[in-house]
């Protein structure tokens, strides 16, 4: 079972979060102090850690490095506040961490603790396959079994994406993170237009449906439906 | 309590140090001119007791006691000493009774008592005086009275009385004065202050029209009541604002959950209002996000981060986002760029600023309406304009679209946090750029991408063309 550790010192929040968690069949141990979540960090050996970033005895980001200089790689979603994303905060991202801002949606927080645990490894590969969908990177070409799938820039960076974390969930806001470098949320529904265009280039009428609208949360990209 | 205050004012205590130092170097000033009179008379009348005694020495033994005797007869004012007396000391001639201990005899005018023949003159009177041994063995005395330096210096000091006590009084008198008036009108500031920090933001500091430091200082923070004034005003109707935009879809959200409670049957029903509750609020947490990020922007400064920014390739990127937006809401989008320009900048920032632009042309613009997104290069620098064939901004309305959370009374059913312009404003302030709305029909926005001094960015912030 995968084991995540929870550190956050409201209670209900806690609570809401392990429940939700728990259903998802993740394992969750919890820790309500920054000393006391570092020590269960260090013992328990967690798959994925969730860290409030203002906590009592120790700051989050202050456990995060603290379990970096001992080579501990856990990856770790930090929650926060604090709405404004400093230079900590992108040192974050960079490190293969994510920061979610309160309040979020459980689906939000869920997705993305799921996408930190399957972090897609490094490869070599320059072509990305997904059941009939094929992307050449280096020719920039896509197709779904012999059929050709014309894409402009931007959906192919979108098509892309998806296919690397193919069969889970993406919701907006990640996608506005990592396909259109958004550091903000834009009040069109930006991501469903472009998300609409690329589906209708995979998704032929008579062929299975392999991008799926999950309602209220986001994409995701499946090969078998 | 006033008369401690008073003498602990600094003001006082520096006139009174200046008074002190005054009256230090105005003795200095009378010493030095006592001595160097004393100095100057004593000098005079070392050379006339030297001329005498060469003078009577060179005289035959037979006139030179009646030349004595002349001499002392010829001074009134009996300061002229003589004495002349043989070898055992007896006198011959002159007014002393003889000559005095341990005097020595053939060296320079020395001072010395003498003992006077006779006269009325009380006790020994100190004098300058010379003595001689002459060739027949007699001994020549010549001393002069040198108490007209005592006049000199009873003069000076009359004269320091006189001059320095009044000047020092007149200058502690001034200190005071100064020192006083200063209190007062500090007190005065004080209690309007006092007032303004109970609240009473109307009060402004009491200022006579002289150019007078306090007076220019009383107009400079003056000024700045009225900048802070209009400021918390105007900070007010926006909490005002945020009050009432964060309670309509609060209310909504209560209502909805209340109907929900006690009228949803089924679970599909209850999810719908979940759902609608939901909605509701992350409306409300879309605006403190907004709000946040509009203060974050106001308060940073990011200008470390600025680097170079090509505007040409951020306006492609631009357009490339809204092609499919614009599409679904059948409008045209369109993108000039009539030459590649670079400014300094951050590219994030500018990257929303122009979106948001876009955002609102399309978002306003009806079925069938053109937006176009333009960088062009003038005189004052690149410009992006964005225009679109929509409703634009009246004329009356240009200054207010940039309050934060207006929205034109036809617009109010479009979804919205209606910051968008606020947060514009804010990129585009923190980077020395300008904005200027022109007024409809049709709406056309620019940003003037040219850099000006500080100084003047105050007033170029926001320009509200009139002319179109």
């Amino acid at each position: 079972m995968t084991k995540v550790l929870l550190i956050e010192d409201d209670g209900e929040t806690a609570e809401e979060i392990s429940a939700e968690l728990t259903d998802r069949g993740f394992e969750v141990d919890w820790s309500s102090d920054g000393i006391d979540g570092l020590d269960k960090a260090r013992s328990l050996q967690p798959d994925a850690m969730i860290v409030d970033r203002l906590l009592p005895g120790m700051d989050g980001l202050t456990i995060i490095d603290t379990l970096r200089r001992d080579q501990v790689r856990t990856p770790v979603l930090v929650l926060s506040a604090l709405g404004a994303v400093d230079d900590r905060v992108r040192g974050l991202r960079v490190g293969g961490d994510d920061y979610l801002t309160k309040p979020f949606a459980v689906v939000e927080l869920v997705a993305r603790i799921e996408a930190l645990l399957r972090r897609p490894a490094e490869t070599r590969e320059t072509v990305l396959r997904v059941g009939q969908l094929e992307v050449d990177l280096i020719e920039r070409t896509a197709r779904r079994g012999e059929r050709k799938i014309d894409l402009l820039p931007r959906e192919f960076r979108l098509l892309e994406y998806m296919m690397r974390r193919s069969d889970q969930l993406l919701t907006r806001a990640m996608l506005l993170e990592e396909v259109w470098n958004y550091k903000f949320v834009p009040t069109t529904n930006l991501v469903d237009v472009h998300m609409g265009r690329v589906r209708h280039k995979v998704d032929w009428p008579g062929e299975t449906a392999m991008i799926h609208n999950v309602r209220g949360a986001g994409f995701i990209l499946r090969a078998l439906p | 309590m006033l008369e401690v205050k008073f003498i602990r004012s600094n003001t006082f205590r520096w006139a009174f140090g200046v008074a002190c130092m005054f009256a230090i170097f105005v003795t200095i000033l009378f010493a030095f001119i006592y001595f160097n009179i004393d100095d100057y008379l004593v000098a005079r009348s070392d050379r006339v007791i030297m001329t005498q005694i060469g003078f009577f020495s060179a005289l035959p033994l037979e006139r030179r006691v009646s030349a004595i005797e002349d001499h002392l007869a010829q001074d009134p004012r009996s300061v002229q000493f003589a004495g002349l007396f043989d070898v055992h000391g007896h006198r011959i001639a002159g007014n002393l009774a003889r000559l005095p201990d341990r005097f020595r005899i053939d060296a320079p005018v020395q001072s010395a008592r003498v003992a006077p023949l006779n006269r009325n003159a009380p006790g020994n009177p100190k004098v300058r005086a010379a003595a001689r041994r002459l060739e027949n063995g007699d001994t020549l005395m010549i001393g002069r009275n040198v108490d007209e330096t005592r006049e000199i210096s009873h003069a000076v000091g009359e004269a320091l009385a006189l001059g320095l006590l009044p000047a020092f009084c007149l200058c502690l008198l001034a200190g005071a004065w100064l020192s006083l008036r200063a209190q007062k009108r500090v007190e005065e500031v004080n209690q309007r202050v006092q007032r303004i920090i109970a609240g009473n933001l109307r009060e402004r500091l009491p200022h006579r029209n002289v150019d007078e430091p306090f007076s220019r200082l009383a107009v400079i923070v003056n000024g700045m009541l009225d900048e802070m004034e209009s400021m918390i005003n105007a900070l007010s109707g926006v909490g005002n604002d945020i009050a009432h935009d964060l309670r309509t879809p609060l209310t909504r959200a209560r209502l909805t959950l209340e109907r929900g409670r006690s009228h949803a049957g089924t679970l599909e029903q209850l999810q719908a209002v979940a759902d609608k509750t939901i909605a509701g609020i992350d409306q409300s947490l879309a605006i403190v996000t907004a709000l946040l990020r509009l203060a974050d922007i106001e308060n940073s400064r990011r200008s470390a981060a600025f680097g170079d920014v090509a505007l040409h390739d951020l306006l492609r990127e631009v357009y490339d986002i809204y092609e499919p937006i614009a599409e679904d809401k059948q409008i045209r989008l369109s993108v000039g760029i009539g030459v590649k320009l670079k400014v300094r900048g951050d590219r994030d920032l500018l990257f929303e600023a122009i979106v948001n632009l876009v955002d609102n042309a399309v978002k306003f613009t009806p079925e069938g309406g053109k937006v176009d997104i333009e960088l062009a290069q003038s005189e004052k620098g690149a410009i992006v304009r964005v225009t679109d064939t929509g409703p634009g901004i009246p004329r009356q309305e240009t200054e207010a679209v940039l309050r934060r959370f207006y929205r034109s009374d036809k617009m109010r059913n479009t979804p919205g946090v209606g910051l968008g312009l606020n947060l514009v404003v804010a990129i585009v302030k923190l980077h020395g750029f300008r904005l200027a709305i022109h007024p409809g029909p049709g709406g056309r926005v620019e940003i003037i991408c040219s850099r000006h001094k500080r100084e003047e960015l105050k007033s170029a912030q926001l320009i509200c063309a009139a002319e179109s």
